[in-house]
């Protein structure tokens, strides 16, 4: 058997002679030729592949609250039930990632060298929220500009260097907005209108406390696992906290208080009415 | 290292479909004797979605100039980091401030350089010209580009434009005294009117256009600087 | 447009092939009794619909032994409209006029299968509708005089007229009063 990469498990030439692509018709020879990399076929990521879904915030009086479920989903199929979709980059800066799951390990290990190379100068750690974010923007804009875009839509929470708090997204377009409810994918349809009623203005923000916004983000996780058939009942949340300057990070959340009994005693997707 | 033709075809394609996104949201620039005003819809949106309620386009980029790109969010947030970047240059070079001529032939560059990629925005630009009057300059996405006295651009500019050119440059108005013989006298508008005709215009178009109706950021630029003023909008 | 008592209906007078232009006398709106009907769409369509709708308005008078309404006459579009709901004809009409009989103004719009919008302010269609949309929108207010829905319905049209390249070479405005209707044509720009 052939070991080079690009002939992997084909006979070898020097033992059975050069492939014959006239056999079985077999008209495509370009197999049998590709010597090195350059030849191979550039390829650019067409359609997301394995994916994650929703990746939902809220801004409260004292931080953030950011949520993903741990699924990767192979087009209907669980495929993964424990991705870690939420990612720590440095001490102050967390980014939630949704869609392709391949391009965010990427994303993930792109963001890990920044880390190392900010940590390189050993003075202090520069590396703050809004720079994770601009770095993110830059990458996935020239991805895109390339037409090779990184398949992801991104959040990006933490602290900035006036410790302030942080929370912006960006996606494979290069698109960047901020707002105080912030969500990707079906939680742009879903969660948003859940968020947006207890946090749509800056005002909004200022009286909502950490255990209201925590409550807000469980139940809008419990809504998307109801309705989001690309959703897992297991999730990571995140708190961003100003006063104390950390960021928690829960794993392994569990949908709670769920109804699943029969519909007509159901109402407003067994939530608290908001 | 050539690669066959049929490679490309093979697994390439799809991605190019749409490399952006849509987010028009209505500008407006208008000029005046000794000031010019550019105001914008601070909504973002893709497809039906709000994006964000307060995502201000309207840029005080230095030099006493206003600078907005509508369109596509991330070409319009480049074309403008760009500019400023080389805004920056500019002063290390030249040690002077940039005007708003030598802008608009700028702009003009930065988006005919990328002729056969476009950065698909639409882009207006305000300022003080050498004698003080308001100008303002309107391109399209590869850089055409004119001075006009006032110009609506994005989502509903084809609502806003001609009630523009009705009250600022008073398009078919005629002097009542002259019994339609003469047409109404131009002069320039005061800031005052100017604003109010800003806010009715982005009222007006608030209830007909569905990505407009959030709030409306009115920068203004006068000699002494820029003033930004913001008007909430019915948020529906 | 609704006015104090008074309604105002306006056209451009242009006739086009595309870019090409044919006609500068084309009159796009009608009247049948006392009930104004403005047609906008494919020419040959608002020659018919206009036919069309002329018969069954005396058709109606012939066998009522009085004008037709309207209120009337907005839902006998709106039902020949859907007649043709899968072959229709290309016309974006608006029906304006006042009820001889409660002095009301009247104005609505349809799409072109009939959809009606029964609109208490104003209502435009054609090419040129997003320019008037937003022209009406801001310089309608509601109870004009007539005289003064004349100078607001014609500023209107003939801005909106001027941003779209297929609208314009003239146009003809109809103020209808309860007693007598009051027909202008208006000078524009000729590009």
């Amino acid at each position: 058997m052939n070991h080079d990469p690009f002939q992997w498990g084909k006979p070898l030439d020097s033992v059975y002679g050069p492939y014959n692509a006239k056999i079985a018709h077999a008209t495509n020879k370009r197999t049998t030729n590709i010597k090195d990399v350059s030849d191979f076929p550039t390829m650019h990521t067409q359609q997301p592949m394995i994916t994650g879904t929703s990746v939902i915030s809220v801004r409260y009086q004292d931080g953030v609250v950011l949520a993903a479920d741990n699924m990767g989903a192979y087009g209907s199929l669980m495929k993964l039930d424990d991705v870690e979709r939420i990612v720590k980059v440095g001490k102050d800066t967390i980014v939630g990632i949704s869609g392709d799951i391949s391009d965010m390990q990427h994303l993930h290990r792109i963001l890990d060298d920044l880390v190392v190379e900010d940590r390189y100068d050993m003075e202090s750690d520069h590396l703050k929220a809004n720079h994770v974010h601009e770095y993110l923007t830059r990458v996935l804009y020239n991805r895109r500009t390339k037409m090779d875009p990184l398949w992801n839509a991104c959040i990006v929470a933490g602290f900035d260097e006036q410790g302030e708090v942080f929370l912006k997204y960006v996606d494979l377009l290069g698109v960047t907005y901020t707002s105080p409810a912030l969500a990707t994918g079906f939680g742009a349809h879903l969660a948003i209108p859940l968020l947006r009623k207890k946090a749509d203005t800056d005002e909004d923000v200022k009286n909502l406390t950490k255990e209201d916004a925590v409550q807000l983000v469980k139940d809008c996780m419990k809504v998307l696992f109801y309705r989001d058939a690309r959703s897992l009942d297991k999730y990571t949340l995140c708190v961003v906290e100003k006063s104390t300057k950390q960021i928690e990070i829960q794993k392994d959340v569990k949908c709670e208080d769920m109804k699943w009994g029969f519909a007509k005693d159901i109402s407003g997707y067994g939530l608290p009415q908001l | 290292m050539t690669q066959p033709a049929t490679l490309a075809s093979d697994y390439s394609n799809e991605v190019a479909q749409e490399p952006i996104e849509h987010r028009f949201n209505p500008y407006t620039g208008i000029a005046g004797e000794d000031f010019a005003v550019l105001a914008g819809d601070t909504r973002n949106t893709s497809g039906y979605n709000i994006n964000s309620r307060y995502d201000p386009r309207v840029f005080d980029v230095g030099d006493n100039l206003l600078l907005t790109a509508n369109g596509f969010a991330a070409d319009s947030a480049q074309l403008i980091s760009v500019f400023k970047n080389q805004l920056e240059w500019y002063h290390f070079d030249h040690n002077k401030a940039l005007s708003p001529q030598s802008a608009a032939r700028f702009i003009q560059h930065l988006l005919y350089g990328k002729r056969f990629f476009p950065y698909y925005v639409y882009t207006i630009l305000a300022g003080l010209d050498e004698e003080g009057k308001g100008a303002i300059y309107s391109f399209d996405p590869v850089g055409s580009y004119e001075r006009e006295q006032c110009r609506a651009a994005g989502a509903a500019s084809s609502l806003i434009m001609p009630f523009l050119d009705n009250q600022v440059n008073f398009k078919n108005q005629m002097d009542p005294a002259s019994h339609g013989t003469e047409k109404r006298p131009l002069r320039y508008l005061s800031l005052e009117e100017v604003i109010q005709l800003v806010r009715d215009a982005f009222t007006s178009v608030t209830e007909r256009h569905i990505q407009v109706g959030d709030g409306l950021e009115i920068l203004i630029v006068t000699k002494d600087g820029v003033k930004t003023e913001y008007y909430p909008l019915k948020k529906d | 447009m609704v006015g104090k008592d008074c309604v105002a209906i306006a056209c451009d007078l242009r006739l086009g092939n595309q870019s090409l232009g044919v006609a500068n006398n084309f009159e796009k709106v009608f009247q049948l009794g006392h009930v104004f009907l403005g047609l906008t769409g494919l020419a040959s369509d608002v020659l018919t619909v206009h036919e069309n709708f002329r018969m069954k308005a005396n058709l109606y008078k012939m066998r009522e032994e009085r004008e037709i309404e309207p209120e009337s006459f907005a839902n006998l579009v709106s039902s020949t409209l859907y007649e043709r709901r899968f072959g229709p004809w290309f016309v974006g009409p608006i029906v304006a006029g006042i009820n001889s009989k409660t002095g009301k103004p009247f104005i609505c719009s349809f799409d072109f299968i009939g959809c009606p919008d029964f609109a208490k302010d104003f209502a435009v269609s054609g090419t040129a509708s997003d320019q008037l949309y937003g022209m009406c929108e801001s310089l309608y207010e509601p109870n004009l005089e007539p005289e003064d829905l004349f100078e607001t319905i014609s500023q209107a049209l003939l801005n909106a007229a001027d941003r779209d390249t297929l609208s314009g070479w003239g146009a003809a405005v109809y103020v209808i009063t309860k007693d007598k209707v009051i027909k202008r044509y208006l000078k524009s720009r000729q590009d």
